[in-house]
């Protein structure tokens, strides 16, 4: 960048690095509290609902059915209760809690009176009507890939929406970042729109992939390790990222924190059922699975599988393991976990995960294992497999010590390795998922 | 005829009983009598980090026993299962810690039995038959049997006597033999039997069957209840360590 333009630009640059520097050191983290997950079923019939040729642009109005179920929008702008595509989702940041907008066709509500210009501002940019920006937390760093033609597909699958007349409620986040003209910093800084562009020498497949994965898939908003502001550590691209008291694995090609053991059809598997011989989804992404990539094309599950499955490794952590950690957490496994992983970790593949060899137990970052021994978890439920297979909480029943040196165990046995885990962090897990109180079922008896 | 005449009397009283039941009743559980049905939806109740957490027996004090009904229980208990080279005693396991925790709560208070009239007497085969809650049952029968011993040995209390002589009432008591003024002294034989047991091998956690000690006597794993991997290996000792629901030591040894 040189020349007169190029210096002056370069100065607002500085300013508003300066300004972001400044909100930033004024800021005291306020995260959102935890809400825990629970059973959830969203009105999602709307995404698999023949779209009837009556209608005037019937073929582009099921491009953007589809292409809505490939973005997943239904996970974050609807919520329990409410009506499809409606909003009012509260996204927990660590900024505070962000609420989606309404997608219906309401004209006043929802998007029923943007232009296809306008939409694509809102995928493109991250610009809303009228030159206010988006936050982040939509993810037009990824959806800005989303070419002219799939955008209005979209949005003319939103317009057959039923209109629900409801606002979000106002967010709640904290100073600086209730300021929405910092936006135009952060997208100053961390933000390249761009329309997707095929790689050369790349198959036709390939690239299918990567425009779904990069582009409105967004599978790195959640996998892509974050920067201190949130914005993706692009050199990291994929090797998996924490929010909101979960981890996202790592999907590059590492074979202990990634999918180098995994093989297309193992991805295509998991993807379409929520559960391979490795894994089962949970956590968010049991709601990924459920309602994006079960109700997606095949060949675009193959597409996807075959980017991912050409991402370099993330570099190796070395990592060993206490011998008494060990030994308590052997104790521990033994009586506690046996009787659906199995001494030797091997699980009941697509029922209860193997634990030798898996991926999110041996995350550099332990918050997801922790999070999953001490509230439980609950598996994707799919057409081809229904059943919404849960763990139990252990958080009742162990200590932080206990948890913890159980976590070790999981990391550091039969060939796994990860970084022991430490009282500390299990303790802090535990504190931000509001379970320092036992929490009872509801049909807890003799209390 | 006069015999199957429901009368007026009768009428009243149960529906009065009914009504008082109705009103004054502990909450009703999921599975219990009682408890309106519920239509599932959609998928399963589930709630992430909730737990169906048994209550934790805490503590070695009485809280429900008095300090007569001590000096009655601990003699008695230890002569059911006195110390000996094979296992410890009632006592040295504090099964008093856990009868007095049961009878303490919802089990004393018999919120799992149909404690509602008629009382006929029922037979053997239809099980406890009382109008009394087991805490009921206690309270009543433990001073009569004190008052029954004293009859019999000199007006000596139970804790008083020689063991041939607790034995001695014990038996009486058992078989039928000895009649209390103010309650059923075989079902309450019976009830104290049956709870000393259960005292004596059930998980820790209830306050009894000190440091598993008896699931150690008897080769009990405990609540490791997963041995399909064990299925095929004959005449293999299992090497587990007795485990409670709330753990065991080489869970947090150094």
């Amino acid at each position: 960048m040189a020349g007169k333009t190029g210096s002056a630009l370069g100065w607002v640059v500085v300013g508003m690095i300066a300004a972001i520097a400044a909100a930033l050191l004024l800021a005291r983290p306020s995260a959102a509290a935890y809400t825990p997950m629970s059973a959830t079923t969203l009105s999602t019939r709307a995404l698999t609902e023949v779209v009837p040729d009556s209608i005037a642009n019937a073929q582009q109005v099921r491009l953007g059915q589809y292409l809505v179920r490939a973005g997943d929008c239904a996970s974050c702008h609807t919520r329990e209760g409410g009506g499809f595509l409606s909003g009012g989702f509260g996204l927990n940041t660590p900024y505070g809690t962000i609420y989606s907008t309404n997608l219906t066709s309401d004209k006043d509500a929802g998007i029923g009176g943007w232009s296809a210009d306008q939409f694509y501002a809102a995928l493109h940019d991250g610009a809303a009507p009228g030159g206010g920006a988006l936050y982040p937390a939509m993810p037009y760093p990824y959806t800005t890939r989303v070419t002219r033609a799939d955008s209005d597909a979209i949005l003319a699958f939103l317009k057959t929406v039923a209109p629900v007349n409801e606002h979000q409620p106002p967010n709640s986040l904290s100073f600086p970042f209730s300021v929405r003209p910092l936006v135009h910093g952060w997208n100053l800084l961390f933000f390249r729109s761009g329309e997707f562009a095929p790689t050369a020498g790349k198959s036709e497949i390939w690239n299918r992939g990567a425009y779904l994965v990069t582009g409105l898939g967004h599978c790195g908003a959640c996998h892509t390790p974050k920067n201190s502001l949130s914005a993706d550590k692009t050199r990291q691209a994929l090797q998996g990222g924490t929010l909101d008291q979960w981890v996202a694995p790592d999907l590059t090609q590492n074979m202990r924190t990634g999918l180098g053991s995994w093989s297309v059809d193992d991805i295509v598997e998991y993807l379409k059922t929520g559960r391979n011989a490795h894994a089962n989804a949970g956590g968010s992404m049991a709601e990924v699975v459920a309602y994006s990539t079960s109700i997606l094309a095949d060949a675009d599950l193959r597409a996807i599988a075959t980017y991912l499955k050409d991402q370099p490794p993330s570099p190796e952590v070395g990592a060993s393991a206490p011998d008494a950690a060990m030994r308590r957490g052997a104790a521990v496994f033994s009586d506690a976990c046996t009787s659906c992983h199995m001494e030797e970790g091997a699980g009941q593949p697509r029922f209860f995960p193997p634990l030798r060899g898996n991926a999110v137990a041996q995350q550099t970052d332990p918050t997801g294992v922790l999070h999953i021994i001490l509230a439980g978890d609950r598996t994707a439920a799919t057409a081809q497999r229904p059943s919404a297979l849960s763990m139990p909480a252990f958080a009742w029943k162990l200590g932080d010590q206990q948890v913890a040196d159980v976590a070790t165990y999981v990391r550091n046995s039969w060939d796994n390795r990860a970084p022991p885990v430490t009282a500390t962090q299990a303790k802090a897990v535990r504190k931000s998922l509001g379970l320092k109180k036992e929490r009872l079922t509801e049909d807890s008896t003799d209390r | 005829m006069s015999d199957g005449e429901i009368s007026r009397r009768k009428l009243l009283l149960g529906g009065a009983m009914v009504g008082a039941a109705v009103v004054t009743g502990a909450a009703v559980h999921d599975g219990e009598l009682g408890m309106p049905s519920q239509t599932i939806k959609g998928a399963l109740p589930w709630r992430e980090g909730a737990a169906d957490a048994p209550p934790i027996a805490t503590g070695t004090d009485y809280r429900f026993f008095t300090a007569a009904e001590q000096a009655f229980i601990e003699p008695a208990i230890e002569r059911l299962i006195p110390p000996d080279d094979t296992g410890p005693s009632a006592m040295q396991s504090n099964v008093h810690v856990f009868l007095d925790r049961q009878l303490a709560g919802p089990y004393g208070r018999g919120d799992h039995f149909f404690l509602g009239g008629p009382w006929p007497k029922g037979t053997p085969e239809q099980g406890y038959q009382s109008r009394f809650s087991p805490a009921q049952l206690y309270r009543a029968a433990i001073p009569a049997v004190e008052s029954y011993a004293k009859s019999q040995h000199d007006g000596k209390s139970f804790r008083e006597l020689a063991a041939p002589d607790q034995d001695a009432v014990l038996k009486a008591l058992e078989s039928g033999e000895a009649k209390l003024e103010a309650a059923d002294g075989k079902g309450f034989f019976a009830m104290l039997l049956q709870n000393t047991l259960e005292g004596y091998f059930s998980d820790p956690i209830y306050g009894g069957n000190k440091d598993m000690a008896a699931w150690k006597m008897i080769g009990f794993p405990g609540a490791h209840y997963d041995y399909r991997e064990w299925v095929g290996r004959h005449g293999e000792r299992v090497p587990y360590p007795p485990v409670s629901i709330q753990g065991r030591p080489g869970w947090s040894e150094s």
